[in-house]
């Protein structure tokens, strides 16, 4: 009890209980949302709008996706009713939920490890009167929307695409959501008790944990996949390679693993029986169904519990123990690939020079940035190197049509990427440069320099791995020398006219207060860069690939004495490619020239 | 009078190395305590152990009779606490923000309304409690917190680095709000680097140094240990520093005293 002086009222403090405090929590999370929606609706109508058509775009591919691979399952595999129809979709269903069971556990133990461990949100609720296990479940229901997101845009289209293709049931879609929102609370609340496990009680083996179990995993799945598609080709597809896959993944079906249950739940609620069929009421679909939902709500609500019981047991100790950590000095050497690259820049003006290898030097001391970059051009390289199936095979048009598209799909597909870089990487560096920018501006050097470099930077940083990329991919599919021609020039027009446009915009529209790039990348200047980019990356591509495409089929089918004679295109490939330079060159002058007026005028407070 | 924040024998380590080393410290109602040190000397793995951050690995902290590990709800009730840097959520007014701090404290929303609009006058929050607290200076920033750690009317104010990056106004308004509070009864603990304002408003000071409570007094039993150096704090707090930096080893807690003089004695 207290008293207050100035009003004179006395105020009687209440103990909370733990439904009240419950409740504070989820209103304070409602306003935060709401404040946020509001926000991004007056303030980011282009980047949300934006984010929400992609979505329903890739959701809408995947649906496609998913429901022809279902259909051709059905005709080709076998109809309802037939044993290898039966099998091969509780394949699919077992391995994909299993593949994402596992998923769950070690994102939500490492979403919950950054937002319980490494914000100062815990920070100041763990000195204010909460309980323990309020804040847990407060990071956990974070990290679990986090984990999920990626779920539900997965399995929601092929679970719907499932159910139109087999002619499912209305009870089908009705138990749709209630089954996965308690799947998926399942193994997110085990990668949650994990995490406060490891943090609390092994500290200095949690790294070597998580990195061996996760280690075993890819080892195992590796092996499956990798002697499930290592075959001779003529065997693949095959009734014994079927029945063989069907015993490898074996391991995906068991009885004990929450995807099993979710799997074996929504097959039988897609299962409909045959008109004669006589069963009795424990056998319908409907009630065998619901009887794997009670079995993942209930699993789900244990799974509540421990976490609740984890976060009393061992918040505490788990935070001090993280709180305490030694942390290690990184001693910095002069690396060979720094004098290396010095030297290679010899031709650039010294100031040039030195801002380009403090650029490599900050890039390569950050994980974060090129980790990104190594993991989605080292999955595209993967893919490239496994293109072997489209070779050519001797003069078959069908097949040159093939190989030439997939050939300028990729090249669009690494400028695509590459777009995304530019807009994460590039184009905030300027804006952090700004916070820097008491050391850069009293150089003795123009400000065009600092510019120029960053430009530098971006186009033969991003042209060396984009060129051995698609090379990789050319060779690979074994085109014709003219398209490999065409696709290396048309990957340094992509390089040098993305590093502009991300370097010019980023001069133009810096944010000196934001110091995190994600965040300077999200805004309004970062998503123009991204639309900006792909519509050139689109034109381009366009058009290069197109008259070359044509010119190369041309007089091998027989339309082609007609319609696609090899002197008509070879025109086009001309006006083609002038187009290609002319478009380069606007995108490359026009936002580096721009740019460098804003930032010449730019005042710095 | 009882102590109401107590120290006994509190040890804690960073890896291998010494963050804390044997505190022993009482504080009682009516006190300004300010802990003054260099960086890393343990005044701030200090502060976290006192306001439940932070598990002690030896001894134990009391708070208003309770042991912060065992009862540390109840330990946290009676304490405020003002880090140095101030958390706020981006996404909330500081109106709400203080609303949600009330119900964490058990006040219904009546109670809430009055003791914020309290908080309010008495930090000059008016012109930017409604607005989203991204919008704040650091300054905004300070103030609100400052607000949400005495809207409880805690027992005990723990506060880090107060002064730092405040206008002077507030800096002002913070010394006579912290003086104030004291004579009513408030026990503020304070971590400062501004050693004028520690000699203006505290009642006690504390010197940590490389983990451990070098000395514990009034500024002026300071000044008596050492009657040979100039008086102010500043100038004190230097010598005593440079003193034990020049020593090859830093004298046990208990006899913290003794480096000081005879005369240097703790209350």
């Amino acid at each position: 009890m207290s008293s207050d002086s100035s009003t004179g009222l006395t105020l009687h403090r209440h103990s909370v209980s733990e439904e009240a405090e419950a409740q504070l929590f989820w209103r304070m999370r409602l306003r935060f949302a709401r404040a946020f929606m509001g926000q991004l609706y007056r303030t980011a109508r282009l980047r949300s709008t934006l984010i929400v058509a992609l979505s329903l775009l890739f959701w809408s591919g995947l649906f496609v996706l998913f429901q022809t691979g279902f259909y051709f399952v059905k005709h080709h595999v076998g109809g309802a009713g037939d044993p290898y129809h039966a099998q091969t979709f509780k394949l699919v269903f077992h391995l994909f939920f299993a593949s994402l069971n596992l998923m769950l556990v070690f994102s939500s133990g490492i979403i919950l490890y950054g937002t319980l461990f490494r914000s100062p949100e815990s920070r100041l609720l763990m000195t204010m009167p909460a309980r323990d296990a309020r804040i847990v479940l407060h990071k956990f229901q974070e990290a679990l929307a986090y984990s999920c997101w990626g779920f539900f845009l997965l399995a929601s289209p092929m679970m719907l695409a499932y159910g139109i293709v087999v002619g499912a049931p209305w009870y089908y879609y009705a138990l749709m959501a209630p089954m996965i929102v308690s799947f998926v609370y399942i193994p997110c609340s085990l990668g949650a008790v994990f995490c406060l496990l490891l943090v609390a009680k092994f500290p200095k083996l949690k790294l070597a944990i998580v990195a061996s179990v996760a280690m075993a995993s890819v080892v195992v799945a590796g092996r499956a996949i990798w002697a499930t598609v290592n075959g001779p080709q003529i065997e693949l597809f095959g009734n014994e390679w079927f029945q063989q896959t069907l015993h490898r993944f074996q391991f995906t079906q068991q009885e004990w693993l929450p995807s099993s249950w979710l799997s074996n739940g929504l097959l039988e609620a897609g299962r409909t029986l045959p008109p004669s069929a006589e069963t009795t009421g424990f056998d319908l679909p409907i009630v065998q169904s619901c009887m794997y939902l009670a079995v993942l709500i209930m699993n789900a609500l244990i799974c509540h519990l421990m976490v609740v019981n984890a976060g009393k047991a061992w918040l505490r100790e788990a935070y001090s123990t993280v709180e305490c950590a030694p942390r290690q000095r990184r001693k910095i050497k002069v690396a060979w690939f720094d004098l290396l690259l010095e030297r290679m820049l010899f031709s650039f003006p010294k100031p040039v020079k030195l801002l380009l290898v403090k650029d490599w030097r900050l890039l390569r001391r950050d994980p974060i940035q090129w980790s990104q970059f190594l993991i989605f051009f080292g999955l595209l390289g993967l893919y490239f190197l496994n293109l072997d199936r489209f070779r050519s095979q001797g003069n078959d048009l069908g097949n040159i049509t093939w190989v030439n598209m997939v050939s300028f799909l990729n090249l669009a597909v690494v400028g695509l990427i590459l777009s995304t870089f530019t807009t994460r990487f590039i184009f905030p560096m300027i804006s952090l440069e700004g916070q820097r920018f008491w050391v850069l501006g009293l150089l003795p050097l123009p400000r065009e320099t600092i510019l120029w470099s960053k430009f530098i930077f971006a186009a033969l940083g991003s042209w060396l791995p984009c060129a051995a990329l698609i090379l990789a991919s050319d060779l690979m599919l074994r085109i014709d020398l003219l398209v490999v021609a065409v696709h290396q020039f048309t990957c340094l027009l992509l390089c040098v006219g993305l590093a502009s446009i991300a370097v010019g915009l980023g001069a133009m529209m810096p944010d000196f207060r934001e110091s995190s790039p994600s965040k300077i990348a999200a805004g309004f200047g970062g998503t123009l860069n991204l639309v900006l980019s792909a519509l050139y990356i689109i034109l381009i591509v366009v058009c290069t690939a197109l008259p070359c495409h044509f010119y190369l089929i041309a007089g091998r089918g027989k339309l082609s004495e007609t319609f696609m004679h090899p002197d008509q295109w070879r025109h086009w490939l001309l006006y083609g490619t002038v187009a290609a330079i002319l478009i380069a060159t606007v995108a490359t002058v026009v936002p580096l020239s721009m740019g460098l007026k804003a930032f010449r005028r730019l005042e710095l407070s | 009078m009882a102590a109401i924040v107590e120290f006994k024998a509190v040890g804690r380590n960073y890896g291998a190395k010494r963050a804390v080393d044997d505190l022993n410290l009482e504080l009682r109602t009516g006190e300004l305590f300010a802990l003054l040190g260099h960086n890393g000397a343990g005044k701030t793995t200090t502060i976290k152990m006192l306001v439940g951050l932070l598990r002690p690995q030896d001894g134990a902290v009391l708070v208003g009779g309770y042991d912060i590990v065992e009862a540390t709800r109840e330990a946290v009730s009676v304490l405020g606490y003002v880090p140095d840097q101030p958390y706020l959520y981006d996404k909330l007014s500081g109106r709400e923000f203080l609303e949600f701090i009330a119900g964490m404290y058990g006040y219904d929303a009546r109670q809430a309304k009055v003791l914020i609009d309290r908080e309010v006058g008495r930090f000059g929050l008016a012109s930017f409690v409604d607005d989203l607290c991204e919008s704040y200076s650091h300054g905004m920033k300070q103030r609100t917190v400052f607000a949400a750690a005495m809207l409880h009317n805690p027992q005990v104010l723990v506060v880090d680095e107060p002064m730092v990056g405040l206008d002077p106004q507030s800096i002002r308004l913070v010394k006579d709000l912290l003086r104030e509070e004291v004579s009513k009864g408030l026990c503020v603990f304070m971590s400062t680097h501004t050693l004028a304002a520690a000699e203006e408003i505290a009642d006690r000071i504390g010197v940590m140094r490389q983990s451990k409570l070098l000395f514990t007094g009034t500024v002026d039993e300071l000044r008596q240990a050492h009657p040979d150096r100039q008086p102010s704090l500043e100038s004190l707090y230097l010598h005593l520093m440079n003193t034990e930096d020049s020593s090859s080893e830093v004298p046990p807690a208990g006899d913290s005293h003794a480096a000081l003089g005879e005369d240097a004695k703790s209350p």
